[in-house]
C-alpha cells in the first residue's frame, strides 16, 4: 500500500515537473529505523523470521542495562513548495506542501524484555516492572497551503487524514515469581486503542529563519505537524487485573485450574469501550538549526530535534565542506531520538541555477553492520 | 521507450521486488519459565467428607477437634405416589343409520358430552395433584366428507392457569380415505382436579367433548351410515410433584443402601471412630401417618443388632397447615448397637444397608382424605455424628485423583515439581501416579514418605516432561497411607498440601 502511494506520488510529481517552471520546490524521501537496543541482526530476525540465539538476546540485554528500551521508525515522502510570484501588493509568496508520514514508537522495560524473551525463570524473586511499556504506530497524508515571506519564513495550515493508529500502552505491570516457586503475583493496567475508521484533523507548520548577509551565522526554527485530528469510533481494550497466588486449587470458588479452563479467553479479563470520538494531538516535530561558517569552504552545523515520539531529543553536531562547485559533504555525530550515539555523512550535489541533489546517511557504517543499531537514508532533491 | 517510462518500469520493479522479499519465516526462541501451577490440598473434610453430598461437614478445632455431620444421608422414594399410571381415553361417534350420504349443515353439533375420565390402576384416592412432567398424545380420525370440528375440554386441567383445551378442524376425507391429526400437549407443571364433573368424586377427570361441522365452511359435509369420527387420548409418563387425597393402607419396602467408604477413595485401612453422639433420624414429611419397622441393620453384610429392630413404630404424619412443613421424627442411637456400629466402621465398610418396611397410613382414613405429598420434600434420613477426633490410625489409605488440560507450549523440555507437606501427625505413604491419556505415553510413577508433623520436611519429587506429555491430558492420582505410633490426637487444623510447579523451557513463536 504504502509502495503504491509513495510510486504515484512519484509519478505525479515527476509529471507536473514541467508545469512548475513557475515555482520553487523541493521534495523529498526517507526511511529510518533505530533502536538502542535491538540490533540489526535481531531486527531482522523479528521483522523476517529465523531462530534468535541467545548471545544476540544477551547482547540486547547488555545495551539495555536498566533503561527503557525503544525503537522506532519513520519514513515518508515530502514535497514543499513556493510561488514565485508574490501575491499582489505583498512581498508574500503562496506556498504549500505535501506529506505522507508514517510514525512507529515502541518503548520497554528491560524486565519486560528478559520476561518476553528470556522467561522468568532466570531471575526468580526479582521484581518485574513493565510500567510504561509501549507501542504507537501512525500514518498519515497531509495537504497543507499557507505563505512564505522574507527569508523563506512561512506558515501553513494543513489539512490530515490518518489512516491508521494504533496505541498500546501498560500504565502499571509488575510480576513476581519467588525463588521457591511457590508464590506468584502479577498486575496489568494498560490499554490498546485503535480507530475504527481514518481520522481526519488540521495542523500548522511553520519556518523561522535567521538569514542575514551581514552575520556570519544561521539559524533555522521548523515546527510541523503541530494540530490534532478528530478519530472516530476510537475503540480501547482495558485490561485491569491482579492474580497473586501460590498456585491454583483444583476446583472451588474463585481462581481455580477448573475455572481457568472455563474461561472463555481474554475476554474475561478485559473490558472494550468505544468512543464516538477522541481527539489526538499529532505527533509534530520541533527542530532547530544552527549554521556556522568557519571557513570560505568550510562550516560547523548543529542540530536539534523534539518530538515525533522520540524517546528523548535527537540532536547532532557535525562540520561541512565544500569540495568543489557542485560538491559538499559533510559529517555529523548524532545523538538522542530512539537510538545511541552514531555518524551521519551526506553530500550534496548541485548543478547552479537549476537542481540540487542531496543524499543523507544516518550510521553509514551500519549498512554493512549486522550489530549495528539501525538504518537511515534520506533523499531530497530541490528545484532551485 | 522515453526516459520517464523507463524510469517508472524501473521504479515499479523495484516496489514489486521489494514487496516479495517482505515473505517472513516463524520467529522463534527459547524462553525459560518457571511457575507456580497448583496448591491444593486436603483437610480433614475432605479426608472424610463423601459419606453425604447433602450433609454438612464441620470440624471444630480444638483438643481434640470435634468431628460433626448433620444432615440427610439418603432420601426415601415412594413410587406407588409420585408415578401415575398411563391412561388412554377412546370415543367413537358412528351415525345411527345405513346408506347416505345425508346432508349436515355448518354449525352443526353431532356430540356434545361431558364426561369423567377415569384414571385406571391407581389404587390410592387421589383428589389432587400438580405434575411435574406428563403429556397427553392425541390423535383424531374423521371418514366424513365434509369439514368436522372437535372440541375436546378438560376443564379440571390447568397449565400456567389456562385449562387445557384440544380444538381440532379437520378438512373433509377422500372416499375410503380417513383424515387425521395427532399432536402432543405438554402437562409439565399441570394442576389436576381429580374430583370429577360431581366435584365429589376421586381418580377422574372432567371433560366435555364436542364434535360437529365448523360454522365458517360453505360446504355441506355428507354424512353416510358407514362414517367414522374418532378421538383418542394418551395421559402418558405422568410423574407427580404434589399429591392430595387418601393414600391407602399400603405397605412399602424401606431398603436403604448407602454407601459409606467409597472404594475408590477409600482403599482400605483402619481409623478408629469412637463417636460421642450418633444418632439417625427417620423424618417424615408426608402428611400421612408411617408405621416403620427395621428389620435389619447390616454393615458390608455383617449384621448389627439395636432394640429397636423388629419392632413397628407409628410414625405420626407432618403438619402442612402452615407455611413450611413441619415434619415428624423418630430416631435411634447408634451407639446403642451389639457389637458397636463404630467398631465396624473403623474398618472403613463400603455400605450400610438398613432394610425393614413402612405401612401407610396404619390407623386408616383418619385425615378425612387430607394426606398429602410434595416430592420436593421427600422423607428423609437424618444422621446427627459428633466425634473427636482422636485415635490410632492404620494404613488408612486415601485415593485423590486431578485431571489437567493439556498446556499446548512448542519444544517444551522441563520438569513438573511436585512437593507434599503434611500438616498431620502421623506419617503418610504416598504413591502419585502421572498419568496421561495419549496411550503412547508411559506413566510417570513416584512415592514420597511424609513424616508426621512436626518432624516433616517438604518432599519434593520432579517428573521430567516434555511437550507431548505437556500438552496431552493427565490425570494425576495420589494414593496416601496414614499411620500413627498409636493412638493420636488431632486439633483439626491438619492439612496436606500439594504443589505443583513447572519449570523449564519452550519455543516462544511469532507466525
Amino acid at each position: 500500500m504504502k509502495g503504491c502511494l509513495t510510486y504515484l506520488f512519484l509519478i505525479a510529481t515527476t509529471t507536473v515537473s514541467g508545469q512548475l517552471d513557475s515555482l520553487s520546490w523541493a521534495t523529498t524521501v526517507w526511511g529510518q529505523y533505530r533502536s538502542n537496543v535491538l540490533s540489526q541482526e535481531l531486527g531482522r530476525l523479528l521483522q523476517r523470521g529465523g531462530y534468535i540465539e541467545r548471545p544476540l538476546i544477551e547482547a540486547a540485554q547488555a545495551a539495555q542495562g536498566i533503561n527503557m528500551g525503544a525503537f522506532g521508525y519513520t519514513s515518508g515522502v515530502a514535497l514543499d513548495w513556493c510561488s514565485l510570484r508574490p501575491l499582489r501588493n505583498t512581498e508574500l509568496h503562496l506556498c504549500g506542501s505535501f506529506q505522507f508520514k508514517s510514525l512507529g514508537d515502541f518503548r520497554w522495560t528491560p524486565e519486560f524484555f528478559d520476561l518476553v524473551f528470556t522467561g522468568n525463570a532466570g531471575h526468580l524473586g526479582r521484581w518485574d516492572v513493565l510500567d510504561g511499556t509501549r507501542m504507537r504506530t501512525a500514518s498519515w497524508v497531509e495537504l497543507a497551503v499557507g505563505v512564505e515571506g522574507s527569508n523563506q519564513n512561512r506558515i501553513e495550515l494543513g489539512l490530515v487524514y490518518r489512516m491508521q493508529s494504533y496505541d498500546a500502552l501498560i500504565q502499571n505491570g509488575y510480576f513476581l515469581v519467588n525463588e521457591g516457586l511457590d508464590y506468584m503475583t502479577g498486575s496489568l493496567r494498560g490499554y490498546l486503542g485503535w480507530a475504527e475508521g481514518p481520522s481526519w484533523g488540521l495542523v500548522t507548520n511553520a519556518e523561522w529563519h535567521f538569514l542575514r548577509e551581514e552575520a556570519p551565522f544561521a539559524f533555522h526554527l521548523r515546527l510541523q505537524n503541530f494540530g490534532f485530528v478528530a478519530a472516530p469510533r476510537w475503540t480501547e481494550l482495558k485490561i485491569d487485573t491482579l492474580i497473586e497466588t501460590s498456585g491454583l486449587t483444583l476446583t472451588g470458588p474463585g481462581l481455580s485450574v477448573e475455572s481457568i479452563a472455563q474461561l472463555t479467553g481474554i475476554s474475561d479479563l478485559t473490558s472494550t469501550s468505544t468512543d464516538r470520538y477522541r481527539f489526538d494531538l499529532m505527533p509534530f516535530r520541533i527542530s532547530t538549526a544552527f549554521e556556522y561558517p568557519i571557513g570560505p569552504r568550510s562550516g560547523l552545523d548543529l542540530q536539534a530535534q523534539a518530538g515525533d515520539w522520540m524517546p528523548t531529543p535527537r540532536a547532532s553536531a557535525g562540520y561541512r565542506r565544500a569540495v568543489s562547485k557542485q560538491y559538499q559533504m559533510g559529517i555529523q555525530l548524532v545523538t538522542g531520538g530512539w537510538g545511541r550515539l552514531r555518524p551521519a555523512a551526506w553530500v550534496r550535489w548541485r548543478k547552479p541555477g537549476q537542481c540540487a541533489f542531496m543524499l543523507f546517511l544516518e550510521d553509514p557504517l551500519g549498512w554493512g553492520s549486522s550489530t549495528a543499531y539501525g538504518r537511515g537514508i534520506t533523499l531530497r532533491y530541490q528545484n532551485l | 521507450m522515453s526516459t520517464l517510462l523507463r524510469r517508472h518500469v524501473f521504479l515499479a520493479l523495484g516496489i514489486v521486488l521489494l514487496a516479495c522479499g517482505c515473505k517472513r519465516e516463524p520467529t522463534t526462541w527459547t524462553v525459560d519459565v518457571a511457575l507456580p501451577l497448583i496448591d491444593d490440598g486436603w483437610s480433614w473434610v475432605d479426608v472424610i467428607e463423601g459419606a453425604s453430598d447433602n450433609g454438612s461437614v464441620d470440624v471444630t478445632e480444638g483438643s481434640p477437634a470435634i468431628f460433626r455431620f448433620e444432615g440427610p444421608v439418603a432420601d426415601w422414594g415412594i413410587p406407588f405416589l409420585t408415578e401415575l399410571p398411563d391412561t388412554i381415553v377412546f370415543q367413537e361417534l358412528t351415525p345411527d343409520f345405513m346408506g347416505g350420504p345425508f346432508p349436515v349443515p355448518p354449525g352443526t353439533v353431532l356430540l356434545d358430552s361431558e364426561e369423567d375420565i377415569v384414571f385406571q390402576g391407581i389404587d390410592q384416592q387421589f383428589s389432587n395433584l400438580v405434575l411435574s412432567a406428563g403429556r397427553i398424545d392425541y390423535l383424531v380420525e374423521s371418514s366424513t366428507d365434509g369439514y368436522v370440528e372437535f372440541q375436546y375440554a378438560f376443564p379440571s386441567v390447568t397449565v400456567g392457569g389456562e385449562s387445557v383445551e384440544l380444538n381440532v378442524i379437520l378438512p373433509p376425507s377422500e372416499v375410503g380415505a380417513i383424515q387425521t391429526e395427532s399432536g402432543t400437549i405438554d402437562l409439565e407443571g399441570a394442576v389436576i382436579d381429580l374430583t370429577g364433573l360431581s366435584g365429589n368424586e376421586i381418580n377422574r377427570i372432567a371433560s366435555r367433548l364436542i364434535i360437529g361441522t365448523p360454522d365458517d365452511v360453505a360446504d355441506t359435509a355428507q354424512v353416510y351410515g358407514a362414517d367414522s369420527i374418532r378421538v383418542q387420548m394418551h395421559f402418558q409418563d405422568m410423574m407427580v410433584e404434589q399429591v392430595a387425597g387418601y393414600f391407602g393402607q399400603e405397605s412399602v419396602a424401606f431398603d436403604l443402601d448407602q454407601e459409606v467408604f467409597k472404594p475408590a477413595d477409600f482403599p482400605g485401612g483402619f481409623l478408629q471412630i469412637e463417636p460421642t453422639r450418633a444418632k439417625i433420624r427417620f423424618r417424615n414429611t408426608v402428611a400421612a401417618d408411617f408405621q416403620l419397622r427395621w428389620d435389619a441393620l447390616l454393615v458390608d453384610d455383617i449384621a448389627v443388632n439395636h432394640p429397636v429392630l423388629g419392632i413397628p413404630q407409628l410414625i405420626t404424619r407432618a403438619d402442612w397447615n402452615g407455611y413450611e412443613v413441619q415434619p415428624t421424627m423418630w430416631e435411634i442411637d447408634l451407639l446403642e448397637t451389639t457389637p458397636k456400629l463404630f467398631d465396624l466402621l473403623s474398618y472403613l465398610p463400603e455400605a450400610i444397608t438398613i432394610t425393614g418396611d413402612a405401612l401407610v397410613n396404619p390407623l386408616g382414613d383418619v385425615s378425612g382424605g387430607q394426606d398429602y405429598f410434595d416430592i420436593r420434600h421427600p422423607p428423609q434420613l437424618y444422621l446427627d455424628f459428633e466425634w473427636p477426633l482422636e485415635g490410632a490410625i492404620e494404613d488408612l489409605s486415601i485415593i485423590r485423583s486431578f485431571e489437567f488440560e493439556g498446556i499446548d507450549l512448542a519444544g517444551f523440555e522441563g520438569e513438573l515439581i511436585i512437593k507434599l507437606t503434611n500438616g498431620y501427625p502421623v506419617q503418610w505413604n504416598a504413591t502419585g501416579t502421572w498419568d496421561y491419556e495419549d496411550l503412547d505415553l508411559d506413566a510417570e510413577v513416584f512415592h514420597a514418605v511424609a513424616s508426621a508433623f512436626p518432624m516433616t520436611d517438604v518432599v519434593e519429587v520432579r517428573i521430567p516432561i516434555d511437550e507431548d506429555r505437556l500438552s496431552s491430558t493427565a490425570t494425576l492420582t495420589i494414593e496416601a497411607a496414614m499411620t500413627s505410633d498409636g493412638a493420636v490426637q488431632f486439633t483439626g487444623a491438619e492439612r496436606m498440601r500439594l504443589q505443583v510447579a513447572c519449570q523449564g523451557t519452550y519455543q516462544a513463536n511469532i507466525p
